[in-house]
Order: structure tokens, then sequence, then C-alpha cells
């Protein structure tokens, strides 16, 4: 706990230093305060935002009282503008010309959910851009705003990234609000805080961090929202773009925080006490601190027995480790320590390598490289031309490389398995890397064999050591080891075994269940009655 | 920052220093030693033959194989195993690999003499390639060259051929046993017992046995075989102990696991077979009038594989009957086996080791002359046997035939 301290206080001690609070866009105008003259504040509106077509002004007249409303078309839904707002303005009958207008609109015309009033243009021009509608009176140096925000946004759909056998089917959208209330709806808990910021100089992106208080560490919040006010950035186009601005170490393959577009995932971090950043305009949620053991769960490890995913979360664990040593140990094996194959099978890899003309470093590289540019054009090519590049790429890889003698069958055996090894990670951040850490084995193996590989591996490992997230280490139950934490990091014990939530990362209320939740059989009850029944 | 150039500089600095065996070597630039035939020339050399895969004529995968033979025998002379070596390079366009050795074969001439034979093993056990669980084998009535290069028809590669036929035997006929450059080294060294080799023949006509025509007929003309056991003394073969008697030996060594043992009933030659499944064999000693008395312990249990009489199986009489049959079948075997050894005054058997573990002070006063000692030894041999299943069928149709 004192090494968590510590580390959270030395970084706050530097924040301090730092005087990056001034953050400022060089070219937003001066706040200043709403006229009395509606026609002056039109005309003000109008010089700011230039002859933008998308911003509309519509007079009216209230009794006698004039006034305008602005909204952008396409980001305010016409039908609340038209149906809550004008209708009911035009229809409205002003008891008194002496009455207080500005309060009679806002309690008798705005027939909407979320009505302020508001003072300066900053204000304005954040209302009118959110999709909301902002309506001056003359004589007033105030203006309300009516909520109508309603631009087209795409539905909530079926994840495409993260894939559940048995998990819900939902997945987060673009829209802030969206992805709030898929959240909220799972957790109906009066202590689930949602705390807005706007982060972007310029693109003012709306950011919401969810935590539920109680469960979160208090300090790891704080921290939280200590770095993301840091940001100084002029726009913010998704949620990788404020990992990378937060994370503790820059330095590294390994992602230090998770996304995920499933909000069951995102709500299952929020209950072990872990921070999340919904960023409008990506359905990537961010949550944090992030542990290395975290990325090999999957939300189904969750939804099916806990032997079955036990066994799964080990068999993913060997097929990271595959994927980063797979070619690498067959590079070290044929070169450097043919002892180490059993005959018939050294002899079966000989055959095949005697007309090979490259090394076996060069031919492993050969069929990496292709693979990683088969992979990549798959994934950027337009999804109708997308067949053509498998279907290249079997036959380049699988058929003629072989028969032309330029690469062993065995090769293409060990680049599918560990191609394929490589798709088993749940998280593709974690995936990316090993396919990094994948090259750099492969020379240390060219160069020193085994002896190689393991230096490699063993500085992988003192590198994962020495990384934290928020000030949690990254190998947190095996490095420092952790008896608690146990429970859900190699074994996934069973759901009336798993009690407490993760240490450090929860601070407060740490118990997940009651005492005595293993199921059972029915108790034998002694009842004479029954028994006379059966017989 | 500066300890990174620190932790790099340690690791590049290291690197000199950890040389064991990793010079780098391609695949395809090894030539796979197989096997080693060592005979002796009239000159007094080691010739030495070096059988060698041909990987490409071995595996059948999509570049075709199989057409061509799947080994090549190099030969080159030296006075020892390494010039040997280093001057079959002249011929070799590949380097020499050892580390996948699996049978070194030693002809019989070499075996005999003793400086020569143990000339040998040195080099074997020093080379860090090499292996000392690698078989080593002496040519019986055939020079170790024919042997190494004899092509095999079932498994393509003639040290497989062999080395898997020796742990079948010793599984299931229990006449030969896998015996490594390890194990005969420390029966050289050692003074309580002495080693054992499997002997190895080459049956048929030998010019055919190295052609591609020997493979292209169903009863090959000349192929490999195991036969008998050679017995050193004093780090050179003195003499054979014959198939037959040899499986005593591997009774008192513990190493007969199954066997075929056929029994005499009532009258009738050849009525049973019994098959033992698993044994155990305990050798102790005790002291009897100042001497060591060896005693001789097996305990197996197997299955009936035959009855070819009529004869009650249901009856548990019956079933001890065969027991004690068995028991005194196999204490026969070994007691001829020891003959057999006593006659040479050679101690094979490690009774030796076995004075010497529990009473040393004894084996002090003997060691010296123990062969000698050996040959007059008191050898008990206890046997229990237990009859458990009879297979698929109680009583066999002999039964039911003369009723």
């Amino acid at each position: 706990m004192s090494i968590l301290s510590k580390m959270l206080k030395n970084k706050q001690k530097k924040r301090q230093d730092d005087n990056y609070r001034q953050k400022q866009d060089p070219q937003k105008p001066e706040d200043s305060p709403i006229l009395r003259d509606y026609q002056e504040n039109i005309s003000h509106l109008k010089e700011e935002v230039g002859n933008s077509s998308d911003v509309k002004v519509r007079e009216f007249k209230i009794g006698a009282h004039k006034g305008a409303l602005v909204y952008v078309d396409g980001l305010a839904n016409m039908i609340s503008v038209a149906d809550y707002i004008l209708e009911t303005l035009m229809e409205a009958e002003v008891p008194d010309e002496t009455i207080d207008i500005f309060q009679f609109m806002l309690d008798k015309t705005m027939a909407l959910g979320s009505v302020e009033t508001i003072t300066n243009w900053n204000q304005v021009f954040d209302t009118v851009f959110s999709g909301d509608t902002v309506i001056f009176l003359q004589g007033y140096n105030k203006a309300i705003s009516g909520e109508t925000k309603g631009w087209e946004k795409r539905a909530v759909s079926e994840p495409s990234t993260q894939l559940s056998i048995r998990g819900p089917k939902d997945a987060f959208t673009e829209t802030l609000r969206t992805n709030t209330a898929l959240i909220r709806r799972r957790i109906k808990s009066p202590n689930l805080r949602v705390d807005a910021m706007k982060i972007g100089i310029v693109s003012q992106t709306d950011i919401a961090i969810m935590y539920i208080k109680g469960i979160a560490n208090e300090k790891i919040v704080g921290e939280v929202k200590e770095r993301l006010e840091r940001i100084n950035i002029d726009s913010i186009q998704g949620s990788g773009y404020i990992e990378q601005l937060i994370e503790d170490q820059s330095w590294t393959t390994f992602p230090t925080t998770y996304h995920s577009e499933r909000p069951d995932v995102v709500t299952s971090h929020l209950l072990e006490g872990r921070v999340a950043i919904v960023v409008d305009g990506t359905p990537f949620t961010v949550t944090v601190p992030a542990l290395f053991i975290q990325f090999f769960q999957a939300p189904d490890d969750y939804y099916s027995r806990f032997d079955i995913s036990t066994g799964i979360r080990m068999l993913r664990i060997l097929s990271f480790l595959i994927a980063v040593i797979g070619p690498s140990v067959y590079i070290a094996a044929t070169t450097f320590h043919q002892e180490m194959i059993p005959t018939t099978m050294a002899i079966a890899i000989a055959s095949q390598r005697e007309n090979v003309p490259f090394p076996a470093f060069v031919e492993a590289l050969i069929m990496e490289v292709t693979f990683e540019i088969l992979r990549e054009a798959g994934l950027r090519l337009p999804r109708a031309v997308g067949q053509a590049v498998s279907i290249v790429g079997a036959l380049v890889i699988g058929q003629a490389a072989v028969q032309a003698g330029f690469v062993s069958p065995v090769m293409v055996i060990v680049v599918s398995i560990t191609a394929i090894a490589n798709f088993s990670t749940p998280v593709f951040a974690m995936a990316i890397a090993a396919r990094l850490i994948r090259f750099v084995l492969m020379g240390l193996a060219t160069m020193l064999g085994f002896y190689g590989i393991m230096l490699g591996l063993m500085f992988m490992t003192i590198h994962l050591c020495s990384l934290r997230s928020f000030g949690i280490p990254y190998m947190m139950p095996l490095a420092p080891f952790n008896i608690h934490n146990q429970q859900d990091a190699f074994v996934r014990f069973p759901f009336w075994a798993m009690k407490n939530r993760p240490m450090f990362i929860s601070k407060g209320n740490m118990k997940r269940s009651g005492e005595n939740q293993k199921p059972g059989p029915p108790k034998q009850t002694e009842n004479p009655s029954q028994k006379g029944e059966e017989e | 920052m500066k300890k990174w150039v620190k932790v790099i500089l340690l690791i590049g600095l290291s690197v000199p220093i950890l040389t064991a065996c990793w010079n780098q070597k391609e695949l395809t630039d090894l030539a796979f030693v197989m096997a080693l035939g060592i005979d002796k020339g009239e000159d007094d050399l080691y010739h030495v033959s070096f059988q060698l895969v041909n990987p490409g004529n071995v595996s059948s995968g999509q570049n075709g194989g199989g057409q061509g033979l799947p080994i090549a025998v190099y030969k080159s002379t030296g006075r020892t195993m390494t010039e040997a070596a280093r001057n079959a390079t002249k011929k070799v366009s590949r380097r020499l690999y050892y580390a996948h050795t699996n049978v070194v074969v030693i002809s019989e001439e070499v075996a005999r003499e003793r400086t020569q034979f143990l000339n040998l093993l040195d080099s074997f056990a020093r080379d860090p390639e090499f292996r000392t669980t690698t078989e080593i084998l002496i040519a019986r009535g055939a020079s170790a060259e024919e042997i190494v290069t004899t092509l095999t028809i079932l498994d393509k590669l003639p040290v497989s051929k062999i080395t898997k036929e020796i742990k079948s035997t010793e599984a299931m006929l229990g006449e030969n046993f896998s015996i490594t450059i390890d194990d005969l080294i420390d029966g050289i060294v050692g003074s309580g017992k002495e080693p054992v080799l499997n002997g190895y023949q080459l049956i048929g006509m030998k010019e055919e046995a190295n052609k591609a025509v020997n493979l292209q007929k169903t009863t090959t003309d000349a192929f490999l075989a195991a036969d008998g056991l050679a017995v050193f003394k004093d780090g050179a073969l003195i003499d054979w102990i014959e198939s037959k008697k040899s499986r005593g030996v591997l009774w008192v060594l513990d190493k007969a696991k199954s066997t075929s043992i056929t029994l005499k009933w009532k009258g009738k030659k050849n009525a049973l077979v019994f098959a033992p499944i698993r044994s155990k064999t305990k050798v102790s000693t005790i002291l009897k009038h100042g001497k060591p008395v060896i005693n001789i312990k097996i305990e197996n249990e197997g299955w009936l594989s035959e009855a070819n009489t009529a004869i009650d199986l249901i009856d548990p009489k019956t079933i001890g009957k065969i027991e004690k049959l068995t028991e005194k079948a196999i204490k026969k075997e070994v007691q001829i086996s020891v003959k057999e050894a006593k006659r040479l005054k050679c101690d094979i058997f490690g009774f030796g080791d076995v004075v010497h573990k529990e009473n040393p002070d004894l084996w002090k006063k003997l060691e010296r002359d123990w062969n000698n000692y050996f040959a007059d030894l008191e050898v008990n041999v206890k046997v229990d046997s237990y009859l458990r299943r009879e297979g698929v069928r109680t009583n066999p149709f002999w039964s039911d035939i003369n009723k």
C-alpha cells in the first residue's frame, strides 16, 4: 500500500510544478456577456460563426416581445425545436404585458426536459454546438438554452471486435450518452458517479469519468482526473488519444490501459473498483488501472463455469507464449540445438530444408513479414476486395512458396500456429505487443540460440515487472505476489470463492459476496410426515 | 540511461565467457551420424564406418522421398576416434554431427583387445555432442562395417530398427536389453559387476545386405538380428552367453518384464505357456559361516497365454500347480545362467555390488579376487509366480474334445 501512495505522491508533487493549466484556444474569442439587445446578439453570433450555413436563426414574437432562437441544423432535433419550443411559444397567451417574459417563457413555453439560463457567450457556443437551442429575448442580458439534442446516431449493435458466446450482445456506440446509459442500466446504484469533462481545445470533446464511489480507490480517481485535466491538445478523436496521454509509461509495447466496446466488461471493471473513461465519438471505453493478466480475461470466462474458463484462460496464456516465441524457437532449434529435436523429427525437418536456399532466420523472416503484410492488407482493404487477399495469401503462403522450394513446410506450420495463437488473445492491444516482441526474439534466437530467447524473455519479464498502471504494479497478482488476488489470475475461482475485489485497485468496500454462497443439493430435512408420503 | 548502458555492456561482455555449444550451424550443413561401426584393420588403425542419414530419402513429404537409399556409409581410418572422425571430413561434404547417433557397433576383434577397446570409450563420453545414452553393440560373426551398412526394410533407418528391436525384445522376450555407453563404462570401472553387451548378427547373404535390391523382397536376403550377450572381463570381451541362456541373466538383473515360459503338463510337452506381465527381482546377501551367500528372489505375475491340453482351469488347485511349474522353470533358467557365469568366472550379475553395499568390511577383503570367489559362491534362487488370468477363455477346447 505504501508503494502506491508514495508513487502517487511523487507524481502529484511533480504536477504541482507544472503550470499546465494554461490551456487556451488561441483562436477562441474572449468570453463576453450576452447583450440586452437581441438584434445585437444575433449579429454578434453571425460575426463569430461567419456564414456557417448550418447555424439557423429564427426570429419570433411572443406577445409584444421580440426574440430569436438559434440552433444548429443537424445537431438539434427539428421536431423538438418545432413542437416543444416554437409551437408552445406561438400558442402561449401572454396574460399581461408587464410580467417578466423571460421567467414566463422558462416556466410556461419550454416543453423540454432540461432548460437552463445562460449569461455569457462561451456557454452559448457550447450549448448550440452540442445540439441545444438558445433563445435570446429583447431586453434581457441572458438567454434560455433548451435541450434539443438529436442528431443522427448509430444504433446500439453487436460488438465487432470483442465477441462473446454467452455474453450480452450490445456494444457501445459513438454517442457518449448512449454509452453512459448502457452502463447505468447495469448498475442501478446511486454510488455510480458520472463526472463530466471536456477535453480538446478546439474539439471540446465530451468525456465522462465513471466510477463507483465507495468501491473505487479515491486516490486513483483523483489521479485519473488530474491526468485528464493535464491534457492540452487540440482535439480528441478517439479513446486511443486519451490512453496515450495518460499512460504511466510511454516506452513500452504493452498496454497499460484497457479498452473495451462491451458495456458488460466495463461494468465489471467498475465493480472491481476501476475507473472508466467514456469518450464521446468512439465506441471504445477506457478503463484504468489495467494489469497484465486482465488482457487474458475474456468476458466468457465469467459466463461459463469456472473449470472451463480456467482451462481456456491457461490456453490463452499458452498461446500468447507461442505467439511470442514460436518462430524464434524454430530458428534456435534448427540452427543451434539440433540435439534437442527428436531424431526422426530432426531428419524430417532436415529433409524439408534440404532444398531451401535461405538460412532458417531469413526463411522465418520472409514468412513472418509476408503474413504481417497479408494481415495488414486484409484489415485495410475494402470489404469487397478482401476475399481476394485471403485467396492470394493462402496460395502464396501455403502452397506456392513451398512448391517453389523457397520455404519449408515446417516453416509454414510454425507461422500458421504462431498466427492463430496470436489471434486468441482477447484484447487486440496485447496481441499486437506479442507481434512486435516476436521479431526481436527472432533476431536474438538467430544470434544466440535458446540463450538469446531466454535473454529476451528475461528482459521482457523485467520490463513487465517495472511497469505501473496508475501506480499499481502491472504484474500485480504475480509480482508482487498477492495470494488474495489469485482468485481471478491464472485460475478463475468459482464465484462463491471469489469473495474479494482486487486489492489496491479497490479500496474500502472489498467484499464481493456474502458467506456460504456455495450451492449444493437440498439439505436433508428430517420430516417424518414427508417420509410417510413417500412410503 | 547510464544504467542501461551498464546492463547492455554486462551482457555483451558475458557473451564470450558463456560459450558452450552455440556455434550456429544450419540444419542443411550437417550430416547426421546415425551409427558408428568400428573395426580393426591389419594396420592397427581403427577403421570407422560412419552411417550418415540422407534426409531427403527418409521422410516422405511433398518434396518426394524414398527414391534413393536412406543412408550412406563413409569410411575412414585413424589411430584414435578423433583422428578417424577428422580424416572423414576429406570425404564428407558436411559437418559430422553426433548428437543423434543412436548406435555404436564394435567388432568382436576390437572388443577382445583390452587397450584398443578401452581407448574408444573416452571419446564417446567426452564429446559434448555425443550422447552417453547411445546404444552400444558388438558385431557377432560379421564386421561392424557390415552391420552398419545393412539396409532394413520396415524401418527406413537401420538404427531405429536396431534400437526399437532391442527395446521390444527387452519388453516381450527378455533375451537382450538396452545397454548404453554409460552402463558400459560403469561396468568397466566398478569391481563388483562386469558389463555385458548385446551381440548383433547379420544373417543371410552378407554381400546383398547393403544393396537396394535387399529391400525389394518380402524375405530380405540379409537381415540384422540380436544374438546373445557378450561378457566382458577386465575391459575385454571373453566369451558369449547364448540367447537361450541369456534370459536368466535378465531375470537376475531385474530387466525381464515379459517373456513366454513353456511348461509340460501331465506328460504332454509344450502344453502350457505362461506369460509374465510384470516381474520384480531382489538380490540380497547374508553371511553363512563367514561366507557371503546370495539370495535371489523373483516375484512375477502373468497370464496363461496357451493351454494345449485338457486341463481344468476352473479349479484353483490347478492354478496353484501351474504356478509351481512356472517357478521351477524360471528357477532352472536362472541357475543355468549363474552356472554359465561361474564357468567364465565373471560376475555379470553385480553380486559383488550387493555384498559391497550390505557388508563393506567383508567386501574390502574379497574385492581383489572377487571374480574367482564368485565362481564358488553359493547362490539361492526363490521364485514366486502368480497366475492371475487365463485370457478370454477359461477351459481350453481340449477339455471338450475328449468327452
